[in-house]
């Protein structure tokens, strides 16, 4: 019995289910999951305002952020938490989604949320969910299932313009899309059907596989101009400049870049050009993984499944403490 | 520090997982309800994560894991018993190794695998984890205890007597001298499945005469005064085949077995009456015994042969204990919770913790999962599926006791999963007793079963005794009771006595003003209810019984033939789905039969359940 996570949600498409308490079955052996009232993973409910003397970050992203595979207490945001006194995190991260879902998490039910921090954790590979109008998931028995989620497009060169407001509940027979629209289906990525041969190897044979073809997954960074990273700098352009408290972006590399199997040179560019453009914080945690020596990189994550381990968990938190102790020091505590 | 001590049984049959947090019992569960798969022996990981899902706490920080059996203790009996019977035995041993050699003695390996290399690893002798899900959730300071089953390890039968924390294993009976074996071998015999159809067997027993009871005395069973007895082992095929009966069997019962899904005769109506005579002078001297040898005036019960509910009410109404409790899951699954127990008390020294309002610890054996109302919505609403939200439990009580006054039958899926194998109201299939027709049509068109089967009634505990000829509580369907002689009508048995041996006609004839739950010998497995057990299914009974004036409804498991009872939402429209249900009740949540959409499989379900 894999127990549903997750409830409809109109704007943002879906969340976890509000006060959910339970125990997930995976590759790591199992994790706890307690969801507050608002449908995120936490064990308080986030309260608009803040207490006194409280440093509060809100913390956004995707399941590396939320934490597939990892027990609430063992997340980088409640670790950092548990090493700091006197700071909240505020943890919005949602499994699955992209920047501009996240972005819509924001605009939708934080924006009004006191807080002295915002952390902005983009998993590299969210570009290409940003791309996306609809997403394939797996339901109970392993059918693949087509489900709408907002996106936004750039009109008129610059307007961002959302779309899929509310999402559509029902989930998108894939024939009833049009040429165009299935070319906005996000499969996980291109060469899915060999992806999928070669899955089905194994993770070993997989990671051999990459590293032999010089595997880049994300080639939208690899242009300052590639529509992809054109839309997505405008998304987190857009919510940088929205922010009322200080914003530190923070690239999440995927395990490949962790384990140098490929080159996360043109990610970093970008993300450096978006720091300097918007002038929020570019945290990159990529140096801090490559301080670990190769051959043990492997245990960042899990055996079949590439979420972060709470190992990993423990470097991201060690990695943004003392770039979160700058703005504490910016406070005076 | 909290102790958390987690139980395990599996391997076997019917394998589960329990949970005790400083002596408290948290969770428990049988595998099957996640895995769907009947009577699944496989280790238990989905009820492992249930339960430390439920005590919410990491593998890291459990203090042991306990399973409920000692896999060398169970190989030297195999070993043993084989070789009394060399060379024969050789299909014995095919069908006991890969248990005994391929997965019992890695036990330790499995668990390890699962939950981590440091964590603490426990054995229990199996008797012993019986004894211990009997005694410690049981209201009583002090208690004899009585265990039967098959086999565990070698014990079949054990007398032990229950102190504070402390229980004390006084006398046994070794295999293969088994009460639990020779039932199950005329289970087999009659064309039931062993470890499945000993309910179908007792269930059949009032349609029969124990004309066999002399011979079985005879020729199969020999008792003592103390109530120990011995088998005579030429009329069994357990030592040296996969046959349960042999040859000899047969001859003395005029014939070979009844080939399973065939015809049911007299003979074998007679067989399960007379046998289940048997098993009830068993236990009376086994029970009567420990008495004796222990000086009790309580007794509490576990093992498989203890889910034998006519056989608890005799030994009930004889009254040779004051007061008597029965481990609802007192099957193998109970056994994880019994070593859970066991450990707790023995090896961690946590007290045994008693319910302070003198009732028992088990909570109402509502130990398994449950849904929230929020739950239950995503998955309606991500699937769509039309509902109506009721969200005042009175007024949703009332709904549903009007739905089950016009004669229609109600999925039931309300709190935490039941743990054992009675539905107590939590997943259940409900009906109305008053109805001459109730009976066929759930065994027939929602139940998919053999027609025969009774079903059995939830009482309000305030009016039991209106009904029944009960005193006290029976919380967990586990004693049968007489139906109150004023509420009787007289059958015609006329052509049934003169050879006609269609059960159809018998079950179609009314026998009390409660006819769907009273069985053809004016008996009726009873469950009581208090509100505090839970809410939303008193409320439904009471509901219905200001409706109608009765306070009883049929109760039966949320399942159709062969499918392990439903655990979530989704398993349970599944089950509506496919069956002649009317209306099927998901917490808060009403959906009608006739507004969901087409239910369309594609194949046909019923090949994936294995018939029991």
């Amino acid at each position: 019995m894999n127990r549903q996570l997750f409830q409809y949600h109109p704007q943002i498409g879906y969340t976890f289910i509000p006060g959910l308490k339970t125990r997930v079955a995976h590759d790591g052996g199992g994790y706890l999951v307690q969801v507050n009232q608002a449908g995120f993973r936490s064990s308080r409910e986030f309260q608009r305002q803040k207490p006194a003397g409280v440093f509060r970050i809100l913390l956004f992203g995707d399941s590396f952020t939320a934490a597939d595979g990892v027990s609430n207490i063992a997340r980088y945001s409640d670790l950092l938490e548990s090493q700091f006194t006197g700071i909240e995190v505020f943890n919005y991260g949602l499994s699955g989604t992209g920047t501009d879902q996240q972005y819509v998490i924001y605009r939708e039910l934080a924006a009004g949320v006191e807080c002295d921090l915002v952390v902005i954790a983009v998993l590299v590979e969210n570009i290409r969910r940003v791309a996306a109008r609809y997403r394939v998931y797996l339901d109970a028995e392993g059918n693949r299932i087509v489900y709408a989620k907002p996106y936004f497009c750039l009109e008129s060169g610059h307007e961002l313009v959302r779309y899929h407001d509310p999402v559509p509940k029902e989930p998108v027979p894939e024939d009833h899309l049009t040429p165009d629209e299935l070319q906005h289906v996000d499969q996980g990525g291109n060469f899915a059907w060999f992806r999928q041969a070669v899955n089905t190897l194994g993770s070993r044979a997989r990671d051999v596989a990459q590293r032999w073809s010089r595997y880049q997954p994300l080639p939208a960074y690899e242009s300052a101009e590639h529509p992809d990273w054109i839309l997505t700098k405008a998304i987190l352009s857009q919510w940088i400049s929205q922010c009322l408290s200080p914003v530190i972006v923070c690239p999440l590399p995927l395990y490949q870049h962790v384990e140098e199997t490929c080159d996360p040179a043109a990610y970093q560019a970008r993300f450096r050009e978006l720091g300097t453009e918007t002038g929020a914080v570019i945290h990159d945690p990529l140096p801090d993984y490559w301080q670990v020596p190769r051959d043990a990189r492997r245990k960042f994550r899990f055996p079949n499944d590439i979420h972060p381990t709470p190992l990993s968990h423990q470097l991201l938190a060690d990695s943004l403490m003392p770039c979160i102790q700058s703005f504490l020091h910016q406070r005076g505590r | 520090m909290t102790v958390h001590v987690l139980g395990i049984s599996g391997f076997y049959h019917d394998s589960a997982a329990a949970i005790v947090s400083d002596g408290e019992i948290v969770a428990a569960a049988q595998e099957e309800r996640f895995s769907r798969r009947k009577h699944d022996p496989r280790f238990p990981q989905h009820a492992i994560n249930y339960c430390l899902g439920e005590a919410f706490i990491e593998t890291s920080e459990l203090d042991a894991v306990v399973f409920y059996d000692h896999p060398l203790l169970t190989l030297d009996r195999v070993i043993k018993s084989l070789l009394t019977v060399a060379p024969r035995g050789r299909q014995q041993w095919m069908k006991a190794a890969p248990s005994v050699l391929g997965v019992k003695v890695h036990v330790e390996r499995f668990i390890r695998k699962a939950l981590g290399p440091n964590v603490p690893v426990l054995f229990t002798k199996h008797h012993l984890a019986h004894a211990a899900s009997a005694f410690y959730p049981s209201p009583f300071d002090e208690a004899a205890i009585l265990t039967i089953d098959g086999v565990g390890e070698w014990a079949t039968t054990s007398i032990a007597e229950g102190s504070g924390s402390e229980i004390q294993i006084l006398k046994e009976i070794r295999y293969p001298h088994s009460l639990g074996l020779l039932y199950s071998a005329f289970t087999y015999f009659c064309g039931f499945k062993v470890n499945s159809g000993e309910y179908k067997l007792m269930g059949l027993a009032p349609y029969g005469e124990p004309r066999y009871v002399d011979l079985i005395e005879e020729r199969l069973l020999h008792m003592k005064p103390d109530g120990s007895f011995r088998l005579n082992l030429e009329y069994f095929g357990y030592l040296d085949s996969n046959r349960m009966t042999n040859e000899r069997f047969s001859e003395l019962f005029g014939g070979p077995p009844r080939p399973a899904e065939s015809r049911i005769t007299r003979r074998e109506m007679d067989l399960a009456s007379s046998i289940q005579k048997v098993i009830e002078k068993v236990l009376l001297g086994l029970a009567g015994h420990a008495r004796e040898l222990t000086g009790k005036r309580n007794l509490v019960m576990a093992g498989g042969v203890a889910l034998n509910c006519v056989a608890n009410g005799v030994l009930q109404r004889k009254k040779l204990f004051d007061e008597l409790w029965i481990q609802p899951a007192a099957g193998d699954a109970g056994g994880a919770l019994g070593a859970a127990l066991v450990a707790s008390c023995r090896y961690f020294n946590v007290p045994r913790k008693m319910n302070s309002q003198g009732r028992d610890s088990q909570r109402g054996s509502y130990l398994g999962p449950s849904f929230s109302k929020s739950e239950v919505r995503a998955f309606l609403d991500r699937e769509n599926y039309p509902y109506e939200a009721v969200g005042d439990s009175q007024q949703r009580a009332l709904k549903i006791a009007q739905v089950l006054s016009e004669g229609k039958v109600v999925g039931h899926l309300a709190g935490r999963m039941e743990f054992g194998p009675r539905s107590l109201g939590a997943r259940s299939i409900l009906g109305d007793p008053r109805r001459t027709d109730t009976q066929v049509l759930m065994n027939l068109k929602i139940k998919y079963r053999e027609s025969f089967r009774p079903f059995a009634p939830t009482v309000l505990a305030e009016d039991c005794s209106k009904y029944f000829e009960m005193e006290g509580e029976s919380p967990y369907m586990l004693l049968v009771a007489p139906v109150r002689k004023e509420r009787r009508l007289e059958m015609d048995l006329s052509r049934f006595d003169q050879g006609n041996e269609d059960l159809l006609e018998v079950v179609k004839q009314p026998r009390s003003d409660v006819p769907a739950v009273t069985h053809v010998d004016y008996s009726a497995r009873v469950q009581t209810i208090l509100r505090n057990d839970c809410p939303a299914y008193y409320d439904v009974v009471k509901a219905f019984r200001e409706r109608t004036g009765c306070s009883a409804i049929v109760n039966t498991s949320f399942n159709v033939r062969g499918e392990p009872i439903v655990c979530s939402p989704q398993d349970a429209y599944r089950c509506f789905m496919r069956t002649e249900m009317d209306l099927l009740v998901l917490e808060d949540c009403l959906l009608f039969k006739k507004e969901q959409p087409r239910w369309e499989e594609e194949d046909d379900w019923r090949n994936r359940y294995e018939l029991d």
